[in-house]
Formats: structure tokens, C-alpha cells, sequence
């Protein structure tokens, strides 16, 4: 009876502790939402994508010498007020996404919201946004649907699956005419999600514009147990070329499935994800040499074309992450920079100016591959560049357009039993 | 045909693997009538310990197993005497949402303390060998995990077929109060049921750390299927789940390959579905 | 029986103040609390619907996440797709869910115990997987609302959830409505009679199997216009979001924290487990790395090893012995 007792009045003095810790609003900070996916499958990516964001709070709030990166000399914004960033958690579900962002917006009173990672949260919560025209921006959600939806607030910074795709059959293209490569069929492998799917039709649409036959065509459940079908339809069809779109887990399953059944094609590419995270390689090893993929960061490019990102790194991500950027993470941070300076320029915090400036000026960013930043109607960032890396021995070296090669590819892909 | 050989070998070694996952969860069931939702967990937890030994210590996997299976062996039975002793009889749901409770405490802590970075061990002694059997590839890793399989499963059988404990066992299963009027004291061995069936997982997730990335997500689609194993052999049975787990394997690899890779898991648990309804209790259920 | 009409003013006196609420300054209008109490009332309703055929009837479904995604896909292809009214979806996908509970369910009655619930939960896995390919209704990518005018001929509203709150509300005494009705009906002690013993009612003339698919065919349709709801309120609907293990869980954890088999246990369980998990993610989640869902996890195992009958036993338990005799004949 007693214990019954005690148990109700635990719950209920949890109940009311939980509601009475409202943050109290301070003076001179201006509060930016970031919302990822802190828990749940997509984990990994959300918490380096959150680092990334107080990364470049931290470079705006303090007063630092010796970085070539607007914002980061001066204290704070608009002469003194601090970035607070109010993180949130959106476990990879879009319905948590969107009574997270109406909160950020009606409760903490953020001015804007970072995120969200997975397209299929960033759709609902940006709607939130938009109809409550607040400021949206998106660092790295690939989906080409995002910026179709003529919205007024919202913006991103990474290049769609669309132009990445693009991209990889121009160099496919490029192979072929230069070097004679032979390059006809391709296979798609990729998780059967918003993200994949996505990625894969338009990887589908790019082939068909240069005659590439599709000759495998292998959706597969995320957190796969075993790939070993999926990976044996591949080799049944011998595409010449694959297109990749996993996450991390199921990257590592899959490059070992490969590798098990001795089987490779001639070139593979992945759209970012599970390749492009340096934790996933560095558990794979050798094996994940020679694999490709469309990137807008890595630290060998980063050394030659945005040196600025390298020290940003050193000084401010890596103490929170302890590891290096990779290129989704970046971009949630090059959209705080380029929020920065909007409200900068804006004078005051008053949204539809800050959305004005957004949505017509160029804006300079070290941290972006192409050294500036400017949306076109929809909110998709123009400038947004990416090249195609390989990489070797951990390192990603970058093969493609001519004008950032640091590397000749290797190509095709050393066979298993030739490593 | 090369094709086929290779579909069927793959079938044939993923199934051995999913018996071994739903051999514990198939002795807690049968003998104690609990769904222990946490079985995914269980296995993740597993696969840790033996990732952690090997990262620190640098032990293989191939032994690693024996600590995975010692650790689960206390976490199980810790399970049963903090969580389903206190939870049992009261409702027929209560040790089943209890053990989702803590599948989300589980997944949550090891996320909160390891991070959900995917961590791989490389550089162990089955890495990626390979054998080749008439124009199929084998992979030696999964071989040794599926020849592991067959010998545990073996073991645990005998031991409840021919040995005073396994009567003991299966008594209580029969009828825990007659038992109990015999002399057997079940309370102890629902602890050591859960204690062993933990054990069983601690062992698979050990050596399955030889080939597949960790993640603290990675047990829930292993528990899926083990569930389904489970209900198809019919619960307690492990022949049953033996039998099941090869068929699952089977109907896995063959619709992912000649049907289509996206719906193999639907085909799965639609076998599952026919197969129970012409008989309700599984293929070995009594 | 005096007790009983007491007890139940009270009940009826709260829901009168949860109709007032909105109309007070700062009740509803676009707050945090006025999310989490839409959302109080949506999975009560949903945990009733479930309750029908799991609590009174007593087979437990883990299938429910998938007439709940029927629901939300209706009133989701009817705007997205059709360019209608959610007015038209919602009825016609909770009725399309009805209709598909009953070949599916029908066979699986045949089955006992955890057999039941774990083929349950496959076919939740099969409809997952199923519309994940099924490009027709959006497979993966899922379908999206557009940004639709405020107000109630389309069912949204973006700077006032006014709207929302009072729809839930609606739903929920929909749901209620019928439950109680049933209740006191034949069709109550027909449940009860085929959850008590299956033989033993139909010695007594009661068609088990009948009264099992009606049921479970009613209990669908109304998870069906939950599912609708919740597809209006999140302007977006794809598998994993509706037709999830994760969905079907949440029915099944809410109902028996309240209370399996009773009245009020759906709301009671809701009114604790909603607000909880919202506010642990509101104000624990900027933590980092799942301190909210660990502290959640740890109070679903303990309310299971402490009070398995859910907070209408703990009440009851604090309740007189005699007073609650006579509350509800049949509940657990």
C-alpha cells in the first residue's frame, strides 16, 4: 500500500519537475534550433551533424584571431549577442521532427532552426517553418524534392542527389571518352528508404540520359542482417559500374559481402553516407579502398581549397567529436555561418529582412568547396559543388572535375585477391 | 547453377545463424511461457563484450565468445531475478513490456556510452577467408559461426533430453507446481533457463563480432526473425527452431535473389504466417 | 451503483474543463501543452480502439500499427494524391481498415497465446515492407502534404492547434462514446464472456468467432481514424512513421499502463505516458544520446514489475474494498 503510494507520488513529482523547467529567455542571445537525429538509427550522423553547429557557434561567440572566416574576429553577432544553440532530438521520425520544430519555434523561441539531417524529417518540420514563416536551414538532407516545393523560408546548403548523380555520369562520360574505360551497364544498390530511394531514381534518370543500361536494380531493408542476395543479384548482372546510397553499418556489410564472394565492379560510386564517414573506413580498412563517392569535404581537399576548414576542425570540432568533419556535418556548420552573416548584414533580428538577404545576396564561406554560398528560389544553394573522391589508404583523394584532381584514379577497382 | 549453389549455401548459413540467435529465446519461451523482447539486445550486448575484448586486448573472437556467453549468462539471469521474477504471474503482458522496457534501457545506455559509431574488428584470425565449394563462396567467419551453431544446438538438446537438469527443466516447463511438489526447485531453474538462454546470445553475438559491424541498433532485426524462428519451430522445441531457422534462411536467400532483395523479409514472415495457420503451434509444437 | 455515477461525474466534470480549455487565453492556441494534450487524446483514443478487442476481448494485437497506417493513408492519398478533402479519406481508409482486419484477423484467431501476438506482429512487418515498395501510395519516399489553407474544410491549422485539440477531442469521445455503449450492451458481455472462456460462451450460445471479427473489425476502423488524425497532424505519412512495430507497441504500452480491460485505463494511460515522453524529450534529449528514452525504458519496467494492472488497479488498490466491487462487473 505504502509503496503504492510512494510510486504515485514519484510520478507525479516527475511530472511536475519536467514541466517546470522552462528556460527563462536572456538578454542579448539570439537562440538557433538544431534538430537532428540524436538517437536511433541515423545516431552517428546527427550527433557529428550537432557537433558541427556548436562548432560554429563557438566561432562566432568568442573573439578569434587568425581565421580567414567571417564572424569569427568579432564577439557575437549584431555587436554582442551570444549564439545559443537549443539542441533537440528528432530519433529519425518525422513525426517527432515536427513537434520538435514547433517547439523550437512557439516554446524556446528560436529564430531559426538547423537541421534535419534525414529528408524524410526535414520535409515536416521545414512545413512547420514555412507556415509559420520562420527561417529553415538545411546543411545536408540530399533530397531534390526539398527544394522543389517553392518554399520561401527554407534553404540548403548541400547539393541534391540529382546533381550528384549528374555529376557521376559525367565522369562515367569522362571515363569513357578519355580513357576508353568502356563503361555500359550499371548496377543500383541502395537502402529502401526516402534517402535511397531518392538517390536511386535519380541516379536512374542520369544513366538513361547517357545511354547507360540499368541492368541491376537492388533496393534493400536498412539494418540488413546480411546482404548476401543483394549482393549476389549485383554479381549475377556484372553491372560495369554501381551506384551506392547505404548508411554506415549496412556500407561496411555490404563492401565485406563484396568481398567474400570475390566480386567487384569495374567502378563504384556512392552517393555520401556510410563511404564518406572516415569512422566506417577506418573500421574497414583496406577493404574500403578504391570505392568512389560524390563528396564536398575531405581533408585532402580541404588542405589545397578551404585551409580555413582544416583549422576550424582543429580548434573547435575536433574537441567535441574527436574525429575529423566529414562532408554532411560541415555544411550543417556553413549554414550557421551563413545565418551569421545574414543577421549581420539584416542589422537586426527580424525575419523577413534576414530571409531577404538569404534569399537574394551571395555570401562568402571558406567552409563551402566553392568559397560562396547563394540560394535560388526554392533554397537551393547554387554554388553547392561536390567532386568525386577515391579513396586509398584512408585517404580520400579527389579524382573528379579536372580542376580539383589531386589523383589519378585507380580504375578499375584493384580486385579483391590483388590487394 | 553456380548461382543457385551459392544462394543455397548462403540460405543455408544464415539460418544456422538465426537458429543459434533464437536457440536461447526458444528455451526461455518454452519454459517459462515469456516473450523476452530484450533478445535483440541481448545479442547486441554480446557482440560489444566480444568487440571491447578484442579492441583492448586484442583476443579474437573466436574465444571472445566464451566471455560474451559468461556475461549474458549473469545478465540473463540477473534479468529473471530483478525483472521477470517480479513481473511474472501478474499479468499475462507484464513480462513482455517489462522486457521492452528494458530493450530500450539497453539500446539507449550502450548508445549513450559507446557511442553509435559502427565498429568492425579487423585484423582477426577468419577475416575474411574464404573457401569455394563447387563454384560457391563461403565465407569462413560465418562457417565457423554456423558450424558453432550446429554444436551448441547439439549440446543444449543433450542437455535436455539426457541429463537430470534438462529432465528437470522440461518438467517445470510441463507443469511448474507438480514440479515443484517433486522436489524441483523451480525458481532456480527459471533462473538458470534465463541464465542459459542469455548465455546462448552472448555466444552468438561473440563470434557474429568476426564479420558483422556493431551498432546499437544492430539486434533489431535479429529479433524479428528470431521471434518468428521461435513461434515457427514451436516454442521450446529446438529442432523446431532449428528446422525453422533453416527453412527462414532458405526462403531469405531464394525470394532475395530470384524474386527481389526489398522483399525477402516480407516473404519470411509470410511463410511464417502460412505455415502457422495450417499448424498453430509450429512444426515441432506441442 | 451510486459510486459508480460519482466516479463518473468526476470523469465527465474533467472532460467538460478539457472542452473549455481552449476557449481560455493560453489554453491551447500554439503552446507546447497544447500538442502534448492533442496528443493525450489521440493515443487514448487509439488505445481504446485497441482496448476493444485486446482489453474486452482479450486477444492481444500487435497488429494494430497496421489499420492505423490504413487510416492515415486514406486521409493522406485523398489530399495528396487526389487533391480532396480529408473528410473523404478518413472515412474510406478507416473503412478500408475495418474490411482488411477481418480476412487477415480471421485466421489468426485460430491461434493461442504468444502465438497470436507474434504472428500479429509479422503481418505488421509484411504491411510495412509491402508499402515500402508500393509506389502508389508513395513506397519509401512517402507523401507530403502541401501547404493547405488553415481552417476545417482541410483539417489543418498551422499557428493555432485550437483546431487539432478540439478534432482529438471529438475523436476521442467518439471512441469512448462507442466503448461505453458497448459496454453496457450485449455486445459488452458477449467480449467478456469469450475473453473469460472461449468454450464456455459458446456453450451459451454466443458465436465466439462472430463476435471476435466484429470487434476486431470496429477496433480497426476506429484505429483506422486515429491513424487519419495523425496523418493530418504531421502533414506527412510514410511506413515507418505509421506502420511500425514502434506504432503497435504504443497501443499496447499505453493501454496497460492504465489499465487493460477498463473504461478509463486507456485515457489514464495515455495522460501519464504521453506527457511523459514528450516533456523527457523536450527537456532531457538536448543531453545527448538517449537519456530521455533510458529513463522511459526504466519507468515502463518498473510500473510492469510494480503494478501490472496498470493505474486502474493502483486506484482501485487505494479504493475501499467493497466500493469498487461494483464498479464494472467484468474488469480485471
Amino acid at each position: 500500500m505504502l509503496r503504492k503510494i510512494a510510486f504515485t507520488v514519484v510520478l507525479c513529482v516527475l511530472g511536475a519537475l519536467l514541466l517546470t523547467g522552462v528556460a527563462v529567455a536572456e538578454d542579448k542571445v539570439i537562440k538557433i534550433g538544431a534538430l537532428f537525429p540524436l538517437t536511433g538509427p541515423s545516431a552517428v550522423s546527427g550527433q557529428n551533424c550537432l557537433n558541427s553547429v556548436l562548432a560554429a557557434a563557438e566561432l562566432i561567440n568568442g573573439a578569434y584571431e587568425g581565421f580567414d572566416v567571417p564572424l569569427a574576429a568579432t564577439e557575437g553577432l549584431l555587436g554582442g549577442y551570444k549564439v545559443e544553440i537549443i539542441k533537440a532530438d528528432h530519433q529519425g521520425k518525422p513525426d517527432v521532427a515536427k513537434s520538435e520544430a514547433e517547439r523550437l519555434y512557439n516554446q524556446e523561441g528560436v529564430f531559426a532552426v538547423i537541421g534535419s539531417y534525414n529528408s524524410a524529417a526535414t520535409k515536416p518540420a521545414s512545413a512547420v517553418a514555412e507556415r509559420a514563416k520562420k527561417l529553415f536551414l538545411c546543411g545536408a538532407s540530399s533530397s531534390a524534392a526539398l527544394t522543389e516545393r517553392e518554399y520561401k523560408y527554407f534553404f540548403r546548403h548541400a547539393p541534391t542527389d540529382a546533381i550528384e548523380a549528374t555529376e557521376f555520369t559525367d565522369y562515367i562520360t569522362y571515363l569513357n571518352e578519355k580513357k576508353g574505360a568502356g563503361i555500359k551497364t550499371l548496377g543500383l544498390i541502395y537502402e529502401n528508404t526516402e534517402f535511397g530511394k531518392h538517390a536511386a531514381d535519380e541516379g536512374k534518370k542520369a544513366a538513361a540520359k547517357i545511354g547507360l543500361e540499368v541492368v541491376a536494380d537492388v533496393p534493400f531493408n536498412n539494418g540488413a542482417t546480411n546482404l548476401s542476395s543483394e549482393v549476389q543479384t549485383l554479381k549475377a548482372a556484372n553491372p560495369d559500374a554501381v551506384f551506392g546510397a547505404a548508411l554506415g553499418g549496412d556500407y561496411s556489410l555490404w563492401v565485406r559481402t563484396m568481398k567474400q564472394v570475390n566480386w567487384l565492379p569495374k567502378i563504384a560510386i556512392n552517393f555520401c553516407t556510410g563511404y564518406q564517414n572516415p569512422a566506417v573506413q577506418k573500421e574497414l580498412a583496406g577493404d574500403g579502398d578504391y570505392f568512389m563517392g560524390g563528396m564536398s569535404f575531405s581533408p585532402e581537399l580541404a588542405k589545397e581549397f578551404m585551409p580555413e576548414a582544416l583549422k576550424v576542425q582543429e580548434k573547435f570540432y575536433f574537441p567535441l567529436a574527436n574525429q575529423e568533419f566529414d562532408s554532411d556535418s560541415l555544411q550543417e556548420a556553413v549554414m550557421l555561418l551563413v545565418l551569421g552573416q545574414a543577421i549581420e548584414k539584416a542589422g537586426e533580428l527580424d525575419t523577413e529582412k534576414v530571409r531577404e538577404i538569404l534569399a537574394t545576396e551571395t555570401f562568402v564561406s571558406p567552409l563551402s568547396l566553392s568559397g560562396e554560398v547563394a540560394f535560388e528560389p526554392g533554397g537551393q544553394n547554387i554554388k553547392a559543388l561536390s567532386v568525386i573522391t577515391q579513396i586509398k589508404d584512408l585517404k580520400y583523394n579527389t579524382i573528379y572535375p579536372e580542376k580539383f584532381k589531386n589523383a589519378e584514379p585507380v580504375y578499375p577497382m584493384a580486385p579483391w585477391d590483388n590487394r | 547453377m553456380n548461382h543457385f549453389l551459392q544462394v543455397l549455401f548462403d540460405g543455408l548459413l544464415n539460418g544456422l545463424v538465426y537458429a543459434l540467435v533464437a536457440a536461447g529465446l526458444s528455451m526461455i519461451w518454452g519454459v517459462m511461457d515469456v516473450i523476452n523482447f530484450a533478445h535483440g539486445e541481448f545479442l547486441m550486448v554480446g557482440m560489444y563484450v566480444s568487440y571491447w575484448i578484442g579492441f583492448f586486448l586484442d583476443v579474437d573472437p573466436l574465444f571472445s565468445w566464451i566471455a560474451s556467453g559468461a556475461f549474458l549468462f549473469i545478465m540473463g539471469a540477473a534479468t529473471y531475478r530483478l525483472i521477470i521474477r517480479n513481473s511474472l504471474g501478474k499479468s499475462a503482458m507484464a513480462p513482455l513490456l517489462a522486457t521492452f522496457g528494458l530493450s530500450m534501457v539497453l539500446k539507449n545506455f550502450c548508445m549513450n556510452r559507446f557511442t553509435p559509431n559502427f565498429r568492425l574488428l579487423s585484423g582477426t584470425v577468419l577475416e575474411g577467408k574464404t573457401i569455394s565449394v563447387g563454384g560457391a563462396i563461403l565465407s569462413v567467419p560465418q562457417l565457423a559461426t554456423a558450424a558453432f551453431a550446429l554444436v551448441l544446438l547439439a549440446c543444449l538438446y543433450w542437455m535436455l533430453k539426457r541429463t537430470r537438469l534438462g529432465w528437470a527443466i522440461q518438467a517445470t516447463a510441463m507443469d511448474s507446481e507438480a514440479a515443484e511438489l517433486m522436489g524441483i526447485r523451480t525458481e532456480n531453474i527459471y533462473l538458470l533457463v534465463f541464465g542459459i538462454g542469455g548465455a546462448c546470445v552472448g555466444i552468438t553475438g561473440g563470434l557474429m563480432t568476426s564479420y558483422l559491424a556493431v551498432y546499437p541498433e544492430v539486434g533489431s532485426l535479429f529479433s524479428l526473425i528470431a521471434f518468428v524462428v521461435v513461434a515457427l519451430g514451436g516454442f521450446g522445441s529446438i529442432p523446431g527452431a532449428l528446422l525453422a531457422a533453416i527453412i527462414i534462411g532458405l526462403v531469405e536467400s531464394f525470394t532475395g535473389f530470384y524474386v527481389a532483395a526489398v522483399v525477402k523479409y516480407a516473404a519470411v514472415f509470410a511463410v511464417y504466417l502460412a505455415v502457422i495457420l495450417i499448424r498453430p503451434k509450429g512444426l515441432f509444437g506441442w | 451503483m451510486n459510486t459508480k455515477k460519482i466516479s463518473d461525474g468526476i470523469w465527465y466534470l474533467l472532460l467538460a474543463g478539457a472542452l473549455v480549455l481552449p476557449f481560455i487565453p493560453g489554453g491551447i492556441e500554439n503552446t507546447f501543452h497544447g500538442h502534448v494534450l492533442t496528443m493525450v487524446f489521440l493515443y487514448a483514443s487509439m488505445a481504446q480502439a485497441w482496448n476493444i478487442i485486446s482489453g474486452y476481448c482479450g486477444q492481444t494485437s500487435f497488429g494494430h500499427a497496421v489499420f492505423f497506417g490504413i487510416g492515415a493513408y486514406g486521409a493522406a492519398m485523398a489530399v495528396v494524391q487526389f487533391n480532396s478533402l480529408p473528410w473523404y479519406g478518413a472515412p474510406v481508409g478507416a473503412l478500408v481498415a475495418a474490411l482488411v482486419s477481418i480476412p487477415i484477423s480471421a485466421p489468426c484467431f485460430r491461434l493461442k497465446g504468444h502465438y497470436f501476438a507474434i504472428a500479429t506482429f509479422a503481418i505488421v512487418e509484411i504491411f510495412n515492407r509491402l508499402f515500402m515498395i508500393w509506389d502508389w501510395v508513395g513506397g519509401a519516399i512517402g507523401l507530403d502534404y502541401p501547404i493547405l489553407e488553415d481552417g476545417w474544410r482541410n483539417f489543418s491549422w498551422s499557428s493555432d492547434k485550437t483546431g487539432y485539440y478540439l478534432g482529438a477531442l471529438f475523436l476521442f469521445a467518439l471512441v469512448f462514446g462507442v466503448v461505453r455503449w458497448i459496454d453496457s450492451h450485449r455486445m459488452g458481455y458477449y467480449l467478456r464472456a469469450v475473453r473469460e472462456g472461449q468454450e464456455t460462451a459458446e456453450s451459451l450460445g454466443v458465436n465466439s468467432s462472430l463476435v471476435k471479427l466484429s470487434a476486431m473489425a470496429l477496433s480497426a476502423g476506429l484505429a483506422g481514424l486515429c491513424g487519419a488524425f495523425f496523418a493530418q497532424y504531421n502533414y506527412r505519412v510514410d511506413p515507418p512513421m505509421v506502420m511500425s512495430l514502434d506504432m503497435s507497441m504504443k497501443f499496447v504500452l499505453i493501454t496497460i499502463l492504465g489499465g487493460l480491460g477498463t473504461f478509463w485505463g486507456p485515457l489514464l494511460g495515455a495522460a501519464v505516458l504521453i506527457p511523459l515522453q514528450e516533456y523527457t524529450r523536450a527537456y532531457l534529449a538536448h543531453l545527448g544520446s538517449g537519456v530521455d528514452l533510458i529513463i522511459f525504458g526504466l519507468i515502463i519496467i518498473y510500473t510492469m514489475i510494480r503494478q501490472p494492472t496498470g493505474i486502474m488497479g493502483l486506484i482501485r488498490g487505494l479504493a475501499p474494498r467493497g466500493r469498487d466491487a461494483s464498479n464494472d462487473g467484468g474488469d480485471r
